[in-house]
């Protein structure tokens, strides 16, 4: 939302018809002050995957995947005990740390808003209750499920330990199931991350989203405006899957050109069913990189406790609000748009 | 004809100082200028030295500045790598100009694909560690590259191995000028290998090794960018464990859109620069003043 | 006697083989095929394979990459030089008032860290629409190349005895013709170290290239690299069969022009 708070994107309410910017999927991050600056391209559900032929070598049930922390933990168990790791990724290079925040941080929350409020240090970190997920994933290292070369590892090579059958659940995007299911002939799963939150936010499906947007300095904002129009006529957004094999963003799309099912019933499950944004969107670029990413990594590594990754996220927000005066008020007031 | 003998100097320095003015006088300018300013974009306010206050308070400045001091420790195990080499190859042995070929190699590599093939290597269930552990030397397969205790020393070998490479060269350059009817006399006296070197050569070498070093201190306080920037992802990580201060000033323009504080850590830089190279100035005056 | 030799050779084998191993690695890796790599991490190819080779010459933006890296040296270079020549003629071998002082100040921006300059010609180049041209950044390139070429050449050019001046003057050669004809043609060793110097730095160099050309199609090798390993990072093979065409070009110069390249590069490093 800096873009748009610094200057760089038009409206596109007067642009773009009512019915097509709200087809388009744009989410509530799109939104600021009763404008819509984002027409929705193509979603990016955030799930957990899991290797269905792992879990039955463990005894567990391939199609109904952990629900609780409980039994989360009994199937990291079971796994374990097969001689398999349990869960985890990659994280070297950090992102799986701002996954985890979008899985579990987000169980500890009722509103979206309350997450802005978070990060600008108008709530404080150090709350148990909002470092919570840090310590179950301390829990998760302590008791030994995590992978050994997570730390070292980057994102995408620990989601294909997944799909090569090495590790049994990790964080994973939704757009990499088409491939992955080919792969494994339908045998990866998606699942809810396993609920321990009592936030209203908790066990609600993710799907975060990447749009579209004209510049301030559009030479020609009307024709940029017609193109995103053409794009989302129910053709062109049949070729886009044709072409990516991922899906178009828009309600437009006719979900029964999916070809894979387990894509077209984790489409129905994310997309097509009440979901949540992906709050880590909501950070700033300050926390992003000195809390948000440092955090996990350091969790998982065993340098930090839970306790302490919350102190750590309380004082870069602090650190956030002293170097960045400006832009505190622009943040309230988007708790505001964000906790409608 | 008086007017175009005067002016002709500068019209040859005219292109040499515009260029110059441009990237450096306006940079340098601006920087300091920016440094007391609240810059979003292109400019901003004016707010004296509270980006300075900011910076100076801030426990992840420390640390990266801190980790570039950790990495000058590479400097005595540079030198002393750099000296035995160069020495071995002094001695100019068969062969010996294959080896020389050979070990300048390292630093022919650019530092992005060193730093890509090796943290590949380094990789917890990587290469290196699938040998120890076949070595029965489980207990040195460290998680290189994940764990924040050892990422930074990670960096610190890379940096050593490639550096190295520079000071055989500027040692046995020096080694090769260098009269050679010294150390004859002193291998009739009955002077073995180690004492040769010790009494004989190094006390000649004494300016490049000090050139060496201050060279070297420069480099890991202000150019070791490359270096962490491919080996800890692009963020200085794992954790914060490898944030330097080039890496804090490009993440401050660049990701946190905070030109000021970039700025300010700029200067700070600069000040420091520049004081360690008119320490350098000071020691080769006095050199030039002892002959060397 | 024969002992400490061979003791001495055994040191200096060591020494390169440790110099060499990443290089081996980087190959012998490239050869494997992907599944391969998984069991066999050390040893060598059992089955190699040349797909990523394919994949890399035929396939890939590295030539791109390096076409883009070869402009700018190329312009950077011929402008600071050019630029250089002019200015060190200018110190070495005429009378002017301030002289020593410019010398003075142009020489020790050669301690400035680059990264100082980056934060406001970002902003500037930011304003004037010159991020991600090859132009704004061949000025930056050659503006810091500049300190270091006109020292060089100043001090080379002040070694150039005094009659061949006289001479050239009595001759009646303006100066144009003096730094054309008779002293860059003397020059030549020099000035091929210089440029062997600036080129290399601009070829190696991250840090600007990763600001300030930043669209995919400008991107310079080093950039490229970072990039490439983002994206291939769970495609081991194919990011070393990269890394092997992306050092190909300096290796194979270092090995033809080994001399003048360790001279450049002792040059520059007394930068």
């Amino acid at each position: 939302m800096e873009s748009v708070w610094f200057g760089y994107l038009k409206p596109l309410n007067g642009l773009l018809s009512e019915d097509t910017l709200r087809a388009s999927n744009p989410t509530v991050l799109s939104n600021f002050g009763g404008n819509t600056y984002r027409a929705g391209w193509y979603p990016l559900p955030m799930v957990w995957c899991y290797n269905k032929d792992l879990f039955d070598k463990a005894g567990l049930d391939a199609d109904a995947p952990p629900k609780t922390w409980a039994e989360l933990l009994e199937a990291c168990d079971k796994l374990k005990t097969v001689g398999i790791e349990p869960l985890g990724g990659g994280m070297q290079d950090g992102y799986w740390a701002e996954w985890y925040m979008s899985h579990a941080f987000v169980q500890t929350l009722d509103t979206v808003g309350e997450a802005v409020e978070l990060f600008i240090g108008d709530k404080d970190f150090n709350d148990p209750r909002y470092y919570e997920h840090w310590v179950r994933l301390e829990e998760l290292r302590t008791l030994g499920f995590l992978n050994k070369d997570m730390p070292s590892l980057e994102l995408y090579p620990g989601i294909d330990l997944v799909v090569a059958g090495k590790l049994g659940m990790g964080q994973s995007i939704g757009s990499r199931l088409p491939a992955d299911s080919k792969a494994t002939n339908g045998r990866i799963g998606s699942m809810v991350m396993p609920v321990f939150g009592k936030g209203q936010l908790a066990g609600k499906p993710i799907v975060d989203t990447q749009g579209l947007g004209i510049a301030e300095g559009s030479a020609n904002p009307e024709a940029a405006a017609a193109f995103i129009e053409y794009l989302n006529t129910p053709e062109r957004l049949g070729a886009f899957h044709k072409a990516t094999g991922w899906l178009p963003s828009s309600s437009r799309f006719d979900a029964e050109l999916i070809e894979d099912a387990s894509v077209k019933s984790m489409w129905k499950a994310w997309g097509q069913s009440p979901n949540i944004t992906n709050v880590t969107n909501l950070m700033p670029g300050q926390f992003y990189e000195q809390a948000a990413i440092p955090t996990g990594q350091q969790v998982v590594q065993g340098t930090l406790t839970g306790e302490q990754a919350g102190e750590l996220a309380a004082r870069v927000a602090q650190e956030w609000r002293d170097f960045n005066p400006d832009l505190v008020e622009k943040y309230q007031e988007w708790v505001v748009d964000l906790s409608k | 004809m008086m007017l175009s003998r005067k002016l002709t100097p500068y019209l040859y320095l005219a292109p040499m100082l515009a260029l110059l003015t441009f990237v450096f006088g306006f940079s340098i300018l601006r920087v300091f200028e920016f440094s007391f300013k609240m810059v979003r974009g292109i400019d901003g306010p004016w707010i004296g030295l509270r980006n300075y206050r900011l910076v100076l308070s801030q426990p992840l400045f420390w640390e990266s500045v801190k980790h570039n001091l950790i990495l000058l420790l590479a400097i005595p195990a540079m030198v002393a790598i750099a000296l035995l080499l160069s020495l071995l190859l002094y001695d100019r042995l068969r062969g010996w100009k294959i080896y020389r070929t050979i070990l300048f190699f390292p630093y022919i590599l650019a530092i992005p694909i060193i730093a890509v093939v090796m943290k590949q290597m380094f990789q917890f269930s990587g290469p290196v560690n699938e040998v120890l552990r076949w070595l029965s030397l489980d207990f040195m397969a460290l998680d290189w590259i994940g764990s924040t205790d050892v990422a930074l020393w990670t960096v610190m070998m890379l940096i050593i191995w490639r550096e190295s490479a520079l000071g055989v060269i500027l040692f046995l350059s020096r080694l090769l000028s260098l009269d050679e009817s010294m150390v004859e006399a002193a291998r009739l006296d009955g002077a073995n290998w180690w004492q040769r070197a010790w009494h004989v050569l190094i006390p000649q070498m004494r300016g490049v090794i000090e050139f060496y070093v201050v060279i070297s201190v420069i480099t890991m306080l202000s150019s070791v960018f490359a270096y962490v920037y491919m080996m800890g992802g692009g963020r200085g990580g794992p954790g914060t464990s490898t944030m330097i201060t080039e890496l804090y000033i490009y993440n401050a323009l660049t990701r946190t859109s905070l030109p000021g504080i970039a700025s300010a850590v700029s200067v700070m830089l600069f000040v420091v620069s520049l004081a360690l190279i008119y320490l350098l100035f000071v020691i080769r005056r006095r050199d030039h003043g002892d002959g060397a | 006697m024969k002992a400490s030799h061979s003791f001495k050779q055994a040191v200096l084998i060591l020494a390169c083989i440790v110099a060499l191993l990443p290089s081996m690695f980087m190959i012998l890796t490239a050869l494997k095929s992907q599944e391969e790599y998984t069991f066999n991490k050390v040893g060598l190819p059992g089955a190699p394979v040349g797909e990523h080779f394919q994949a890399i010459l035929f396939d890939s933006p590295f030539f791109l990459w390096m076409l883009n890296s070869a402009i700018l040296a190329f312009g950077a270079v011929v402008l600071g030089t050019l630029v250089s020549c002019t200015g060190a003629y200018a110190i070495a071998r005429m009378e002017f008032r301030g002289r020593d002082t410019i010398f003075a100040i142009s020489t020790s921006l050669m301690a400035v860290p680059p990264v100082v300059m980056i934060v406001p010609l970002f902003v500037l180049y930011t304003q004037l629409g010159l991020i991600s041209t090859f132009s704004g950044a061949i000025v930056i390139y050659a503006g810091l190349i500049t300190p270091f070429s006109v020292y060089l050449l100043t001090t080379f050019f002040r070694t150039l005895p005094q009659e061949l001046f006289d001479a050239a003057v009595i001759d009646g050669c303006n100066h144009n013709q003096i730094l054309c004809h008779v002293v860059l043609p003397l020059s030549v060793p020099a000035l091929l170290t210089l440029v062997v110097v600036n080129a290399l730095f601009v070829w190696n160099d991250l840090l600007v290239a990763v600001i300030f050309l930043q669209e995919d199609g400008k991107r310079t090798l080093m950039a490229g690299i970072s990039v490439f390993q983002g994206r291939y990072n769970n495609q081991i093979p194919l990011s070393m069969a990269g890394m092997v065409v992306a050092s190909a070009p300096m290796v194979i110069l270092y090995i033809t022009f080994q001399r003048y390249f360790i001279r450049g590069l002792m040059a520059g490093a007394i930068k």
